[in-house]
């Protein structure tokens, strides 16, 4: 069964990663974020090599998203919608394991991802159940 | 009303389709829920539109659209109280399922089995959620073998379910270092099942067959998947060979008959061969548990023409072998009556002797009873008849407490 596991950031948690002092977030010095890149590395590798791993990505900071809506019957195109201190999605990974439970498991181990105090404060991470067909969208 | 074959599906269905739905979706006790809606909607829709061709597709399709139902309430109502659902991830470890190919042939039916017989609950909650998550009964059904209200029986499942919640359990094969004990928790919870249908402790039925039925059932679903456990075989054959001789254990007014008096013509032959051979084909594979021994020696009983022919040292051995591997005093009592049987009424009173001043069954109408039949047939008629009727004034059960009166009203006149 697949599962898709969301890590949300905003503009400001990616700001705070590139060690740029944002208001009421911790700033990252370098090892905090080569741990960081190490722990998610381990995780990663470790899904993979219990066989549960179908797909991983990391998504670049919110600035850069554009989103496209129809507008009076005109495609219209705005870039970085997001407010500074909206989620979003910021990655993702999509195993394929033998139950629910066992998903969330493996994001739970997300939870103790390293980094400076507070850095975690609010961060959130969601797991869903991918549809495996279209009569399951319909539940 | 669904045809007994449909019924028996839907009940072989249940647990496939719970664990079906717990595996995708988790919220055990929710997908508990939801789950017994599909089954009574089955049995309104499968009698007039026919059996899906699906059955089990079916059923987990609408289990899981009813889960849906119940969750946006659940967590609607929630939103509406503030109390948003909250619970801790036990131990993290990502570290992958060592059986990791063999995963997909865990049959979900035995995870559920571990589920519902977790040690966080009391037996008499993991009896109740056995029966309905596994067995596919309703609470009323449950309710009704138990003889208590229903409102009490739901509670006793809500609770169990809080239980399974609460402890956070994941909906898995428990781990190969606690397996084994889990199993025997397991064991023991259809061993109590049968037992209530079996020897009824309470009301004015001597036995209440369907749960006694029930109980095999389950045990025969357990040793499908676990075949090669010796002591699930042993659980089987002796709930088999025991139930062989229901119908000659009450008499026309639904009284108690004991072995030695019934007539062993109504004793159910086809079970006490299935019972044999069970036990036969478990005894030389690996150590020697205590329900291979206690089928044993239903089997040894059920194989003799008569009491007297009964090979009672035989059955004293047996006796022997299974005190050495559990302290329990009603084996102690029947050991002391297959000693009376083989070496005569005062040998085995001297063993009764030592059993008195055991607290776990000094007061039980049992060790009276027995006493009393010792005594009878030592030829000491006033204090045989004393005992049994301090035996009838403790026990539970209407049959049994007739049955001893009688006994006692015999030796009236001695």
């Amino acid at each position: 069964m697949k599962y898709m596991i969301l890590l949300y950031g905003s503009q400001q948690d990616y700001d705070a990663l590139t060690g740029k002092a944002v208001p009421g977030k911790p700033a990252w010095g370098p090892e905090d974020f080569a741990a960081m890149g190490a722990f998610m590395a381990e995780f990663s590798k470790d899904v993979a090599e219990s066989g549960e791993l179908v797909e991983t990505r990391g998504l670049t900071a919110p600035v850069h998203a554009r989103r496209i809506r129809l507008a009076d019957g005109t495609q219209v195109v705005t870039d970085g919608p997001y407010a500074e201190t909206q989620e979003v999605l910021a990655g993702y990974w999509v195993v394929d394991c033998e139950s629910f439970d066992r998903a969330t498991q493996i994001a739970g181990r997300l939870a103790s991802c390293p980094g400076p105090a507070g850095a975690a404060a609010g961060a959130v991470i969601d797991v869903r159940p991918v549809a495996e067909s279209r009569d399951e969208l319909e539940l | 009303m669904l045809e007994p074959g449909a019924e028996d599906l839907l009940r072989r269905l249940a647990p496939q389709v719970l664990g079906a739905v717990v595996r995708r979706y988790g919220h055990f006790d929710t997908a508990e829920d939801a789950v017994q809606e599909a089954l009574l909607a089955a049995a309104v829709q499968w009698p007039r539109d026919g059996i899906p061709a699906d059955p089990r597709g079916w059923l987990i399709t609408v289990a899981s659209r009813r889960l849906t139902d119940l969750l946006r309430s659940e967590q609607a109502r929630q939103r509406r109280e503030d109390t948003v659902a909250r619970r801790v991830l036990p131990e993290l470890q990502v570290a992958p399922a060592l059986d990791a190919a063999g995963r997909a042939a865990a049959d979900d039916t035995l995870i559920l089995l571990f589920l519902c017989c977790h040690p966080a609950l009391s037996p008499a909650s993991q009896i109740a959620l056995t029966l309905r998550a596994v067995g596919g009964l309703t609470t009323a059904e449950i309710a009704r073998a138990f003889l208590v209200p229903e409102a009490t029986m739901t509670r006793r499942i809500s609770r169990a379910k809080q239980g399974i919640r609460a402890s956070g359990v994941p909906f898995s094969m428990p781990a190969a270092s606690e397996r084994a004990e889990r199993l025997a928790t397991v064991l023991h919870v259809l061993y109590l099942i049968f037992n209530e249908g079996y020897a009824s402790t309470s009301g004015p039925d001597l036995q209440r067959a369907e749960l006694a039925a029930e109980a095999i059932r389950l045990a025969r679903l357990l040793h499908r998947l676990q075949p090669d456990d010796g002591e699930v075989t042993g659980l089987l054959a002796l709930m088999l060979l025991t139930d062989a001789r229901r119908a000659a254990r009450s008499g026309p007014y639904g009284e108690l008959v004991p072995m030695a008096d019934q007539d062993r013509g109504r004793w159910d032959a086809a079970a006490i061969a299935e019972g044999v051979a069970l036990i036969i084909g478990a005894l030389p594979h690996g150590p020697t548990g205590p329900y291979q021994l206690q089928a044993a020696i239903a089997a040894v009983h059920d194989e003799a023409p008569s009491a007297k022919a009964t090979d009672w040292p035989q059955i004293m051995g047996l006796y022997e072998l299974l005190l050495q591997i559990s302290d329990n005093p009603v084996v102690a009592l029947n050991h002391a009556v297959a000693v009376a049987m083989v070496a005569g009424p005062q040998a085995g009173l001297d063993l009764l002797a030592g059993l008195e001043s055991d607290e776990r069954i000094a007061g039980d109408h049992r060790l009276h009873a027995v006493r009393g039949h010792l005594l009878e047939a030592a030829g000491d008629r006033a204090a045989a008849r004393d005992c049994y009727q301090a035996a009838a004034r403790r026990a539970l059960s209407l049959p049994q407490q007739r049955y001893l009166q009688a006994r006692a009203g015999r030796l009236a006149d001695g």
